[in-house]
């Protein structure tokens, strides 16, 4: 079983940062034979190409970062990304924004997903942010939060599909 | 002479001085004459408006997340097929000159680095070359080498974008069946003249792979941003951010190893070069030759403004008195082209003739007096970057007032565009380029000899435009991908030469002086052309940080003399050359050819309507998404 654990993030932008601030806790534990913890800020049109690359392919992909969706801040919703794609002009705006250095987690699974590179299970964990202004530590609530996204991280790519939905 | 509008004159020994007998040399109450006809006032736009049911507000709002962002309002006649206002935005305040103050100089370099997610050693380059001049120390030979190549991939990276991913979409058969079927039908039916080197059958067969995800041209470019992203990594340690990039040179350790990679993937641009620009060839020719207006869409007079980049390793010593000398040297040449004629090459006249000003911007004046000369002694302008300060004051947001978070830089007070094929065009002209067996100057072209490889060697010839136009941006853009991948191979070859003579050293030691004034500019350019950092220290901090970028120059607005930016120049010269029976179904695509052919450093997710009501969808980047 391969796994690769991905944070997708800006770094010194408070809580925008948890992504790589938590693959960068998770890279220091030990792991079973055939997990790799990366983080994956680095544009997902890279990311996409380095995932083409992978031979044999990623069984398991577990995406975390924090998602600005209107939820209460600090929320935990882990899901399993199951491929939809938007139309092909919203697709090419993903890549346009992709290739001029917007770092997404919504992007990167359009853009891998729309060339076809994903693993066969995709699971992501994203946490709602407080403040994405610029600093370093995060808002009280993410810093409440930040152990169980680990330990849901953790989960996900030793076990993977767990009964995981959350609001 | 170079200056036509600013109070400076030249001696017998070539020394700028102030004209005598001006009481206010620098005042901006002098007439100043418009190179394009100026548009109609706000008062008569809005009569035209309210009395004529083809006139329409045309919106083009950007909305960007991270990098920046550009709107643009136009007023069209559809009837008569012509643009009769035009404003360019910057909608977002992004504040790094004011993050910079009180900070080490040497954070400029990493910071300053953020401001582009594309570009973003072009950044730290320029802001390590103000410092280097601050602190007295400049790069060993090999250093300067390194930093031309590392720039050369990150320009290898930009320029397929915007030929197949941004700008490029606009050009394929998705868009010009919907735009201006008469010109697909016609493509069907026209041979592309050369096919035997791109191996496209005919037009359309072009235009069908530039289609955006799907065509093979926009697959490849993809794929291009790859190869050239590894070559850049071997250098710089990472994209798009370096870290390696240091006052002084480089902090990489290389070894013929790492050159060798290099060479493996820049390798591959002399072939891509190949196809590529026959192939825009075929595409701009085609679009005259089907309705020759198309040289209008995206016109305005030939005034371009560049600094130069990639120095020679035995001419750049990073001081300001030899800015001149080293600048002439510089694999691309410095230069102002003002009406299509070369007025010079000289950094130190290209630096004191640029200005920025604020009449119709979102911040409010500075004193503008601390620097009356630069550090050997020619004139500066109140409105000088070294003089300017960053004072936001968002007020007065109105057409006729403030409408933008850009600056107006001018060149000599006239409006300037800044690009790499300025780069291109100066090199051709100025007859400056070092001798080399790779790229030629000939006064009115650059020829440009692609060594052989899966094809066989090829020369191609980039020559002066005889009109200046969206085609022609694109075309000249597609030239800088074999301009480019040779001065990376030039400076590979000098790479190599100097490590085989034990040259081996990428930086000198610094200090940050610690008491003082002391100041430096960054004279660089970035994918999309000019890139200047000018910096002031005061006893070891930022004192002041002035960035000027090419989209600065091209997005800006108005004047203190009422007159447009190179964006709203070329939209108000741009005819509406798109097929339409209804007026809800204009979708603007001949404004978006021009904007996106200046490549707007603005990545942005895009909202068109017209009067409130016709086109509201989202597009980004090009044109993709004005279809139902």
């Amino acid at each position: 079983m391969r796994v690769l654990i991905g944070g997708i993030g800006y770094l010194y932008l408070r809580d925008g940062s948890l992504g790589p601030a938590v693959v960068a806790l998770l890279s220091r534990e030990t792991w079973p034979p055939g997990v790799l913890v990366e983080d994956l800020s680095y544009g997902p049109v890279a990311v996409m190409q380095r995932l083409e690359d992978m031979k044999p392919p990623f069984d398991r992909l577990v995406l975390v970062g924090a998602v600005s969706r209107g939820r209460a801040a600090g929320a935990i919703s882990v899901y399993r990304w199951t491929g939809p794609l938007p139309d092909e002009t919203e697709i090419q705006a993903r890549v346009g924004e992709a290739v001029t250095g917007v770092i997404s987690l919504d992007n990167l699974l359009v853009v891998a997903g729309f060339f076809d590179t994903l693993p066969r299970e995709v699971l992501v964990v994203e946490v709602e942010p407080q403040d994405e202004g610029w600093g370093e530590g995060f808002s009280p609530v993410i810093e409440a939060a930040r152990n169980e996204v680990l330990a849901v991280v953790r989960q996900l790519a030793c076990e993977g599909d767990v009964e995981v939905a959350r609001a | 002479m170079c200056f036509k509008n600013l109070p400076i004159e030249f001696d017998a020994h070539g020394k700028p001085r102030l004209r005598s007998g001006e009481p206010d040399p620098f005042g901006t109450s002098r007439t100043i004459a418009a190179s394009t006809d100026p548009a109609l006032s706000r008062d008569k736009i809005e009569e035209l408006l309210a009395r004529n049911g083809h006139i329409k507000n045309v919106d083009f709002d950007p909305v960007t997340r991270v990098a920046g962002a550009l709107a643009f309002h136009a007023v069209a006649d559809l009837k008569a097929g012509t643009i009769v206002e035009a404003r360019s935005m910057a909608t977002l305040f992004r504040g790094y000159e004011v993050i910079m103050l009180g900070r080490d100089p040497r954070d400029a370099i990493f910071i300053t680095s953020r401001a582009c997610g594309v570009c973003g050693g072009v950044h730290s380059v320029t802001s390590a070359m103000a410092c280097e001049m601050a602190f007295g120390v400049s790069p060993p030979p090999l250093g300067v080498v390194v930093r031309n190549m590392a720039l050369a991939a990150e320009f290898l990276y930009d320029h397929p974008l915007h030929l197949f991913l941004l700008a490029g979409p606009d050009y394929s058969e998705a868009i010009v069946r919907q735009t201006n079927p008469e010109l697909w039908e016609r493509a069907t039916r026209t041979s592309a003249p050369h096919a035997g080197l791109h191996g496209y059958r005919t037009v359309a067969d072009i235009m069908t792979d530039m289609n955006p995800l799907t065509g093979k041209l926009y697959v490849e470019a993809l794929h291009m941003t790859r190869v050239i992203r590894e070559a850049y990594v071997l250098l710089c340690g990472k994209y798009p951010h370096p870290q390696t990039i240091v006052p002084g040179g480089m902090s990489t350790t290389l070894s013929t190893s790492t050159f060798n990679e290099f060479y493996l993937r820049l390798a591959q641009f002399f072939e891509y070069s190949k196809r590529v620009v026959p192939l825009w060839d075929d595409l701009c020719d085609f679009f005259y030759e089907a309705n020759p207006a198309y040289k209008q869409v995206g016109a305005r007079p030939k005034n371009l403004v560049d600094t130069g980049i990639w120095d020679h390793h035995d001419a750049y010593d990073a001081t300001f008195a030899n800015a001149g000398a080293w600048g002439d040297r510089r694999w691309a040449t410095p230069g102002v082209i003002v009406d299509g004629e070369l007025k010079t090459t000289d950094l130190h006249a290209i630096n004191i003739g640029t200005e920025e000003f604020i009449e119709h911007s979102y911040y409010e004046g500075w004193d503008g007096g601390r620097f009356r000369t630069d550090p050997i002694g020619n004139p500066l302008s109140p409105y000088h970057p070294w003089n300017k300060e960053t004072r936001p004051k968002p007020t007065g947001q109105n057409w006729r007032e403030k409408y933008t978070w850009d600056t107006a830089p001018r060149w000599d007070r006239q409006a300037m565009e800044a690009g790499c094929y300025a780069r291109l065009w100066n090199t051709a002209v100025a007859q400056k380029i070092a001798s080399n067996p790779y790229i030629e100057s000939t006064g009115q072209s650059l020829r440009l000899r692609l060594p052989a490889g899966s094809l066989p060697e090829m020369e191609l010839e980039w020559k002066v435009p005889e009109v200046w136009n969206a085609l022609e941006r694109n075309r000249a853009r597609a030239y800088c991908i074999p301009y480019t991948a040779l001065v990376a191979m030039v400076n590979w070859v000098a790479a190599l030469d100097l490590m085989k003579k034990g040259h081996t050293k990428v930086s000198t030691p610094f200090e940050v002086p610690k008491k003082g004034q002391q100041v430096g500019v960054g004279f660089w350019g970035a994918g999309r052309g000019w890139l200047t950092h000018h910096l002031e220290i005061q006893d070891g901090v930022i004192a002041n940080y002035q960035i000027l970028t090419p989209s600065t120059w091209n997005a800006s607005p108005m004047d203190p003399w009422k007159r447009p930016g190179p964006y709203e120049e070329a939209v108000l010269n741009t005819p509406i050359l798109e097929t339409f029976s209804k007026q809800e179904d204009y979708k603007g695509i001949d404004i978006l050819r021009t904007i996106r052919s200046f490549d707007p450093c603005m990545p942005c997710t895009t909202h068109i309507h017209t009067d409130h009501r016709v086109i509201s969808r989202e597009v980004t980047t090009c044109a993709c998404g004005v279809d139902d």
